[in-house]
């Protein structure tokens, strides 16, 4: 766009000086609200980590603040207040799932993408409405099952019902299909099996989608909450998102010490964060948001 | 990328059920054995974690529990009867319905603008679309304490700023009013991150043309927001008024349970905790499955809804 084609379309007594310092201030404002709003978003979390820091829950001023426990808080929420044994918990709860969800996922798109076979739509539909059933409208008899498997307190509890994926399935599914077929057909010319084809072919082919499913795949494991609540009881095996509510319990001087609870809030927040920034340019593609 | 993609998560699913495609014109490996072996870990997992003990809470929800749990007897429709009469049950129901409504509302209003300023500025737009999604890997249990926290009635920091600059006491745990909007805004606050993430993808389809043609004729930004890019990512904004309102009802356990345990007075009881208590605080299994039912008629219809509703407001893509 020129600039001779917005001063056609205006007043004459408009100088081009005058436009351009509209669009300036106009900017400007763009960025003065969109500053605005990302603070408003970081304020709570900014707060939190401010109060982890300090030795007492309670700042009313600027100068009561002072930082000589920080490390002690982060210290003692991990290793007396047991944070770091939860976090280890959701470490393996989050990469048993994102691996096995990953593995299953793959085999179930090359069945469904690659192959004939008898009853295949009515299959696939099976592990899309999946989707219709998150775990409060199953949770009593899920619970009965796995308890009764002897599963309480374990990582097969934590882990095994969450392996099945119709998000998975689905979107390595999408991107199997547009992969070009004369591929598939030199393939199968040099005469590659399958499982050959999906290590060798499929796998490096669907790289940054295969990095954007796993984030998904991590952050969610990492927040489930309700699951674990009721499965787990034993403190060994409790996760982090447990945890903040056991730390809840932590009292000091006869109130609830909340350095302490800002603190594994901090820890418990860190690494779903730093997986979305470190990778947020699969996860956006996933996404469908192109960057330029 | 098409529409397609771009909904990433459930939406697609369902637009490629009803295309009732799977593929089949790539067909090169054989063997019908060889496919079922494939798909067998995930049928399996499906079969016996999700689709058995879903089955098998619309049987329980037939029985009705006795003393605690450890007796059975049928009752038929007996425990529906229960919660439709039930008035707690009603009361839970109706603010479930309010809670979602005001969290798809808050979350796609403020999603909206921000979104939007993030599509028109350049300068510095990477590092603004990291401020603006981090929430999205926010664990609720996080997002809920800290709001406990920050607007505890007696120590909370934004409790004295509040309480400084307006008549009002921040007095929520004894409140239900209060305790329902602080429940709101911190499950507002987690979800902004999920939406903008959709947003800015439908808005980066919307052709550059006709925003440059807009802005020739001096149509102000605000109209263009709301007269070009609103209608046009109308889809979008659909699967997330489905996507939001899923999240209220089955994604926001965690905050009820740090934050309100449902109070005071039964304010914050949405069904998903109340569901939680009848089971595992009052080990009643059967009432608690014939919440579940209820729970996943609900999903069912927001699925279904979505399926219609995307059919007739499509614009594009």
């Amino acid at each position: 766009m020129s600039k001779t084609t917005v001063t056609r379309h205006l007043p004459d007594s408009i100088t081009r000086a005058e436009i351009d310092g509209t669009l300036r201030s106009d900017r400007l404002w763009l960025h003065v609200g969109l500053f605005l709003s990302v603070l408003l978003m970081a304020l709570p979390l900014l707060l939190a980590f401010v109060i982890s820091l300090q030795s007492r829950g309670v700042i009313t001023s600027v100068s009561q603040l002072s930082f000589d426990r920080a490390f002690e808080n982060y210290r003692a929420v991990l290793i007396d207040y047991n944070m770091g044994r939860y976090m280890f918990n959701s470490f393996v709860m989050s990469i048993v799932i994102v691996v096995g969800k990953l593995a299953i996922s793959l085999l179930a798109a090359l069945a469904i993408v690659y192959y004939r076979f008898p009853f295949k739509n009515f299959m696939f539909m099976v592990i899309l409405l999946t989707l219709m059933l998150p775990v409060p409208v199953r949770i009593v008899p899920l619970f009965e099952l796995v308890a009764g498997l002897g599963w309480a307190n374990t990582f097969l509890a934590l882990t095994i019902p969450y392996l099945a994926s119709a998000t998975t399935v689905f979107l390595l599914r999408q991107h199997f299909l547009s992969i070009p077929v004369s591929l598939v057909e030199q393939a199968k010319l040099d005469g590659i099996g399958p499982i050959k084809f999906l290590v060798y072919v499929l796998i490096p082919m669907s790289k940054g989608m295969i990095a954007g499913v796993c984030v998904i795949m991590f952050i969610y494991a990492w927040n489930q909450y309700l699951w674990p609540l009721i499965i787990i009881d034993s403190q060994e095996m409790q996760v982090s998102q447990v945890g903040i509510r056991l730390l809840q319990g932590v009292v000091e001087t006869g109130d609830i010490a909340w350095p302490i609870v800002m603190a594994g809030s901090i820890v418990t927040l860190i690494p779903p964060l730093l997986v979305l920034v470190l990778f947020r340019r699969p996860l956006l593609e996933t996404f469908g948001v192109q960057q330029k | 990328m098409g529409q397609r993609e771009i909904y990433g998560e459930r939406g697609s699913v369902l637009e490629s059920l009803k295309e009732g495609r799977t593929g089949e014109a790539i067909d090169h490996f054989r063997g019908g054995l060889a496919a079922y072996l494939l798909l067998l870990p995930t049928l399996v997992v499906s079969l016996v974690f999700l689709y058995y003990p879903a089955l098998r809470a619309v049987e329980l929800s037939l029985y009705q529990t006795l003393m605690f749990g450890a007796r059975r007897s049928y009752v038929g429709l007996g425990n529906y009867v229960s919660l439709a009469t039930s008035s707690t049950y009603q009361w839970s129901v109706i603010i479930t319905v309010v809670f979602a409504a005001i969290v798809v509302v808050g979350v796609m209003g403020f999603s909206l603008v921000v979104s939007f300023l993030l599509h028109e500025i350049e300068i510095g737009k990477s590092a603004y679309l990291i401020a603006a999604i981090w929430p999205y890997a926010l664990p609720p249990a996080v997002a809920g304490i800290v709001f406990l926290f920050l607007i505890h009635p007696t120590i909370g920091m934004f409790t004295s700023v509040i309480e400084g600059l307006t008549p009002l006491t921040v007095d929520w745990f004894s409140r239900g009013r209060q305790a329902f909007l602080v429940v709101t805004i911190a499950v507002i606050w987690k979800q902004i991150g999920y939406n903008v993430i959709f947003m800015i993808a439908g808005m980066n389809n919307v052709p550059k043309t006709l925003t440059e043609a807009a802005e020739l004729d001096g149509v102000s930004r605000w109209n263009r927001l709301l007269r070009i890019y609103v209608p046009l990512i109308s889809p979008t904004l659909l699967f997330l008024v489905v996507m939001n309102t899923i999240y209220a009802f089955f994604g926001t356990f965690a905050f009820i349970d740090l934050m309100t345990q449902g109070g005071p007075g039964g304010a914050t009881n949405i069904m998903i905790f109340d569901l939680y208590r009848n089971a595992f605080e009052f080990n009643n299994h059967g009432l608690a499955s014939a919440q579940s039912v209820i729970l996943f008629a609900i999903v069912s219809v927001l699925m279904y809804a979505q399926l219609r509703l995307s059919d007739r407001h499509v614009h594009y893509g």
